[in-house]
């Protein structure tokens, strides 16, 4: 699969907070996670790829292309879900959809009322009525009604029931069928567990993985036992450990050695969290 | 694509229209007739001052409490485009506040005077200085800080007010003897002469905007 979009040495100082040296990509067809606690620099990232901030050092390749030179074209190419909304609320939703389109050369009404519909949502509803999930759909509309290529989200389900974080994980996984790309950031990582293809993980400004999910599911294993099973030797193997009267639990990125070492164990597979968990927890 | 940030701006003050349509009309028209002969340029001017400031003090307050102009900065429009957007809406209010201005003299039971090429002149460089200074101040400290600023200018306003209209209501021949022009020439390079200014204060907000972190 091509990489859509190539970032390299990214680096941004904002006050005590330093994005240090990330770099990633991302590939075509994909929805790629970008996890982190907060505060770990999701949404400076994305700020910097959408020139919301001045990066200090850094390149940013959009199909090839550095993006900025070709400002207007690789954002013509964008979709765009941003944490807050960034909503005039005071607007309707008719209103609000027509000043972003008239950016966009390549708008297609028609696309964007057929979602307005499927989504259940009224054009002449003032914006600060919706809900967070009402929110959230017409943010969604607005972004893939331009046929985009890549849709940027930060933070989506942040503050959604289950019931729209599930239509939310349907819609993009309908979008990327497509044989687009989501790039999405989020702190609830239940949601990538079951759409994401790839894994980014941030944590205090730097890069710690960028990996394919069923890789990164593969690779590791929550390790279960008695705290018999603990030594010295067999302690190294795990990247966190929990120890309890009853036990101890632990997450592993190699469980052959742990299945060699460790005879009365329980190796179960981790969810993204788990590993998320562990990596920021060292 | 300027066309559309224009109307975003007026449909960020929709609430304001009706209100200020109305003090585009009547307030010129009760100013002057406070005013003794020659008051129709500081009516005018006076007037579309107060109208286009709080129209502008409306929008500014909605983009900051909003923060609208960051999804718009993600989209294709770029930050010039969004700066030359809020110039335009600035100057397309003063120019429908002289539209209006006129009709209240055609239409208005009072007898109240035209404004000449002159006046219209000097008000549009008065009102580019202003504006010139206040637009850029404002993306350089923000809403609230430069709130501050203009409410130290507006506190000031009481005791500067009296020397301006006097000296606005100075007799014409008088200020313009200095120099060797006709009264609608002069008035015509002040026209001029308000677009280099809004030009060079365009370029530096523009300037000062591409820095921003939004």
């Amino acid at each position: 699969m091509k990489p859509i979009l190539e970032v390299n040495g990214l680096t941004k100082q904002l006050g005590n907070f330093q994005l240090k040296d990330v770099s990633f990509s991302l590939t075509e067809g994909c929805i790629t996670g970008f996890i982190g606690v907060n505060g770990a620099g999701k949404t400076t990232t994305i700020k910097l790829l959408l020139g919301l901030i001045q990066k200090d050092a850094g390149e940013i390749h959009f199909f090839g292309e550095n993006v900025q030179s070709k400002e207007r074209e690789f954002k013509s190419r964008l979709g765009i879900v941003l944490d807050e909304g960034y909503f005039y609320e005071g607007l309707t939703l008719l209103e609000m959809k027509n000043i972003v389109a008239a950016a966009y050369s390549h708008w297609d009404n028609s696309l964007f009322n057929r979602n307005i519909e499927r989504f259940g949502l009224s054009l002449n509803q003032k914006i600060e009525t919706l809900s967070k999930g009402m929110r959230m759909k017409y943010a969604i509309a607005l972004a893939i009604s331009h046929h985009a290529d890549l849709l940027i989200m930060d933070e989506p389900a942040s503050g959604l029931d289950p019931q729209v974080r599930m239509e939310l994980r349907d819609i993009l996984l309908e979008y990327v069928a497509d044989g687009k790309s989501v790039f999405l950031s989020s702190h609830i990582t239940s949601d990538l567990d079951k759409v994401a293809d790839t894994i980014i993980l941030i944590d205090n400004g730097q890069i710690v993985f960028s990996e394919e999910k069923d890789i990164l599911l593969d690779q590791h294993g929550l390790v279960k036992g008695d705290t018999k099973e603990l030594n010295d030797q067999t302690r190294n193997l795990f990247l966190t450990l929990q120890e309890t009267e009853y036990g101890f639990s632990g997450l592993t990125k190699d469980k052959a050695s742990v299945r060699q070492q460790m005879n009365n164990t329980l190796i179960e597979r981790p969810s993204i969290e788990d590993i998320m968990l562990s990596y920021i927890g060292r | 694509m300027h066309l559309h940030l224009v109307k975003k701006d007026f449909l960020l003050a929709k609430k304001y229209w009706i209100v200020l349509l109305i003090a585009a009309v009547v307030l010129p028209v009760f100013i002057q007739t406070k005013l003794t002969a020659g008051g129709e340029f500081p009516a005018f001017f006076l007037s579309t001052l107060y109208v286009v400031f709080l129209l502008f003090n409306t929008v500014s307050m909605m983009e900051d409490k909003y923060r609208g102009a960051a999804l718009l900065c993600a989209t294709p429009y770029t930050r010039t485009a969004l700066v030359a957007a809020k110039y335009l809406f600035i100057f397309s209010v003063f120019f429908g506040c002289f539209i209006l201005y006129t009709l209240a003299v055609l239409l208005s039971p009072v007898t109240i005077s035209m404004i000449d090429m002159y006046d219209f002149g000097r008000a549009l460089l008065l009102f580019t200085v202003i504006f010139g200074v206040l637009i850029p101040v404002q993306y350089r400290f923000g809403y609230e800080k430069s709130r501050y600023i203009f409410f130290f200018l507006v506190f000031l306003t009481p005791f500067v007010l009296p020397g301006i209209m006097k000296a606005l209501q100075h007799d014409n021949a008088g200020t313009m003897s200095p120099l060797p022009f006709s009264s609608p020439l002069l008035g015509l390079l002040f026209v001029l002469l308000a677009f280099v200014i809004g030009g060079i204060s365009l370029s530096i907000t523009i300037r000062i905007y591409s820095t921003r972190n939004l």
